[in-house]
């Protein structure tokens, strides 16, 4: 094996990583007990929440922990976690450190592809989850095709500008919904600013299911992903076929922002923020990348979620605004610090 | 409230004035939320852009050409088409009102909304003296303040009088069938299937069933735009703000707050508990504002009451 792989593999059982983990693990524990704290109601705290969950007392307390407060704390980890995921693939296939969904303009596919089945539900094909993963595919692959297709010859700078055109164009889409009627229009806003407060326990499986196939398949491309990175020639050195890392890397980014945007609406900067942390703290091997940024993923969105509960009674300031709140400025400093970008 | 009395000595002044200076001016000045607009006498094509406007003209027997119906004609009920007849060209919707249809109207006075029209206020005035109102996020008594403008600007001031001398002992007729309320929570809210929307007291319902002297157990958050007078909430805020009586306009069927039935915390709402929960026109009571609107409301009002345990 060539030293630069073992180089990437030499940090996997440094206690020191095992103890960063553990880190990520409590502060993903405390983000969800935290969330689950928050809310309107008086009579739930961090002190009594232990027990609201474990012990059933028939109150209205322990209803409002576990019928509402958990399937929406469930939805905003694991639709972190698959953006997370969904970033880490997209800027390993892309070589690109400002790629992610929302930047290759995959979550507004995802919103236009929803947006067109509530305003012409007859042409949703089977139901708005297929729509979103439908329209996050469709975007993919125009960004990609834009910026040279996955063989090879991807330009960064083409990328980033076909993301940013196929995003603004869908978005442009979507936004013909508002001046439609009131309605209408409010349902396509209520669902493009990711708001998560009415969600249930049904939309939990289909998430769970995706983050899970998300993580397997994540860790099965780590080795290629690890491998793209030294480039093109050397991967075919090595007997892998970057075009097929690519596609399948492509795809299950496009699968799993699809999964969360029809869950939980266009979340962004999450696939972009998360990754990159990661990055800083526990290097560039993605068998490693894999499970952290699925942590950190969970984690960020659920400290989203905290927050958007405190912002006004009896207003539900959607999560997306948050993430939004937090993503840009983060965008902005690396958009301004990645030099080897040009 | 305290704005029968007052309003009415101020709008006959207003009407006195404004009828003493109509002799000597061809064109009346009236002034609105977005400035001062010279306004022909008596125009005789009239753009509407929000349904109150249809509902003011509609009190004073006016009927419009053009309407931003959201392009559909059942918009328009029968409460305003037995008075206004159906020959209204449909402008579009009122959030995107076609421009180029209202121009080849040819119209003399358009009436638009304050927030929601003001981006194309200007265009708006270049086809035809333009006033505007603030219908969305107005509440009852600025309602029926712009509806008495309007008909000051379409020369029917005397009519409307008559006409809001009526509504007032109409609205009185309901309020008295409903008795005191002061010691009743009420909460109307929208269930479009994906939220539910609760009406603030700043709102025009809020403020109407205050009228009516119910208590809400929301705190009035002093007005704004559309959003912070119309919060989208959730069950466990819901759960909080606990009314006594709701009365729930659903956009969809079946609504969100049908897939609450059997939570725990939604059975524990007072006016859920109590078998409180009143369907109502979600049309005629989240859509439609003004004289006529709310006397469709205060009836439909009149008969929820009968229902509730005093």
């Amino acid at each position: 094996m060539p030293e630069a792989t073992n180089r990437l593999h030499a940090t996997r059982f440094m206690p020191s990583v095992v103890l960063r983990i553990a880190v990520l693990v409590a502060a993903m524990f405390a983000a969800a007990l935290l969330t689950l704290a928050i809310g309107q109601r008086s009579d739930v705290g961090l002190g009594n929440l232990l027990q609201l969950l474990l012990v059933d007392d028939g109150s209205l307390a322990r209803s409002a922990v576990v019928d509402l407060r958990l399937p929406r704390l469930l939805v905003a980890g694991l639709v972190g976690a698959n953006l997370a995921l969904a970033g880490l693939a997209l800027q390993a296939v892309t070589r690109n450190p400002l790629a992610s969904e929302s930047v290759l303009g995959i979550n507004q596919g995802a919103a236009l592809g929803v947006a067109i089945g509530a305003v012409m539900p007859s042409l949703i094909i089977v139901n708005l989850d297929v729509m979103a993963i439908m329209g996050a595919i469709t975007a993919g692959i125009i960004t990609f095709t834009i910026a040279g297709g996955l063989g090879g010859r991807l330009d960064s700078i083409r990328l980033i500008l076909a993301g940013v055109t196929v995003g603004a164009f869908s978005f442009a889409c979507v936004r013909f919904a508002f001046t439609l009627e009131d309605n209408l229009a409010r349902i396509v806003l209520t669902w493009i600013s990711a708001d998560i407060s009415s969600v249930s326990f049904a939309q939990v499986p289909a998430l769970a299911v995706a983050a899970g196939l998300g993580l397997v398949a994540s860790l099965f491309l780590a080795h290629g992903f690890n491998i793209l990175s030294l480039g093109d020639g050397a991967s075919q050195g090595l007997g892998l076929d970057p075009r097929r890392v690519r596609l399948l890397g492509a795809l299950l980014a496009a699968i799993l922002t699809g999964v969360s945007v029809s869950a939980a609406g266009p979340v962004g900067f999450i696939g972009l923020v998360v990754p990159h942390l990661s990055r800083r703290w526990f290097g560039h091997n993605h068998r490693l990348l894999v499970p952290v940024v699925a942590l950190g993923g969970a984690t960020l969105v659920l400290l989203a979620d905290a927050a958007s509960k405190l912002v006004r009674f009896p207003f539900e300031t959607p999560l997306g605004i948050i993430c939004a709140l937090i993503g840009a400025p983060y965008f902005l400093y690396v958009t301004l610090s990645a030099r080897r970008l040009a | 409230m305290i704005f029968w009395p007052v309003r009415a000595g101020l709008a006959a002044a207003a009407l006195f004035l404004s009828a003493s200076l109509s002799f000597s001016a061809s064109a009346l000045e009236v002034k609105h939320d977005l400035g001062t607009t010279d306004v022909p006498d008596e125009p005789k094509r009239i753009v509407a852009l929000e349904y109150s406007f249809v509902d003011s003209l509609a009190a004073v027997g006016v009927a419009p050409v053009g309407i931003a119906d959201d392009n559909d004609r059942s918009r328009i009920v029968p409460a305003y088409t037995d008075i206004i007849g159906t020959d209204w060209t449909s402008v579009g919707t009122r959030a995107a009102p076609n421009l180029e249809i209202i121009a080849s109207l040819q119209p003399d006075l358009i009436i638009a909304d304050t927030s929601r029209h003001e981006p194309i206020y200007e265009a708006l005035s270049e086809i035809a003296p333009t006033i505007a109102f603030d219908s969305l996020t107005g509440k009852y008594d600025v309602a029926l303040e712009s509806a008495r403008i309007i008909a000051n600007a379409v020369g029917k001031s005397a009519e409307m009088d008559a006409r809001l001398a009526d509504h007032e002992k109409t609205m009185e007729g309901f309020k008295s069938e409903i008795g005191d309320v002061s010691d009743l929570s009420i909460q109307f809210l929208v269930d479009n299937g994906k939220g539910v929307y609760l009406h603030t007291p700043d709102s025009y319902n809020g403020s109407l069933l205050a009228w009516f002297g119910f208590r809400s157990n929301l705190k009035p958050n002093g007005g704004g735009t559309y959003t912070d007078v119309i919060a989208q909430s959730s069950l466990e805020q819901l759960s909080e703000v606990n009314p006594e009586i709701i009365l729930r306009g659903k956009y969809a069927d079946p609504g969100l707050t049908d897939s609450w039935v059997g939570q725990p915390l939604y059975d524990a709402i007072d006016a859920v508990s109590k078998g409180q929960v009143f369907d109502i026109n979600a049309h005629e009571w989240s859509r439609l504002r003004g004289v006529l609107a709310s006397e469709v409301s205060g009836a439909s009002l009149v008969e929820v009451m009968k229902k509730v345990a005093r």
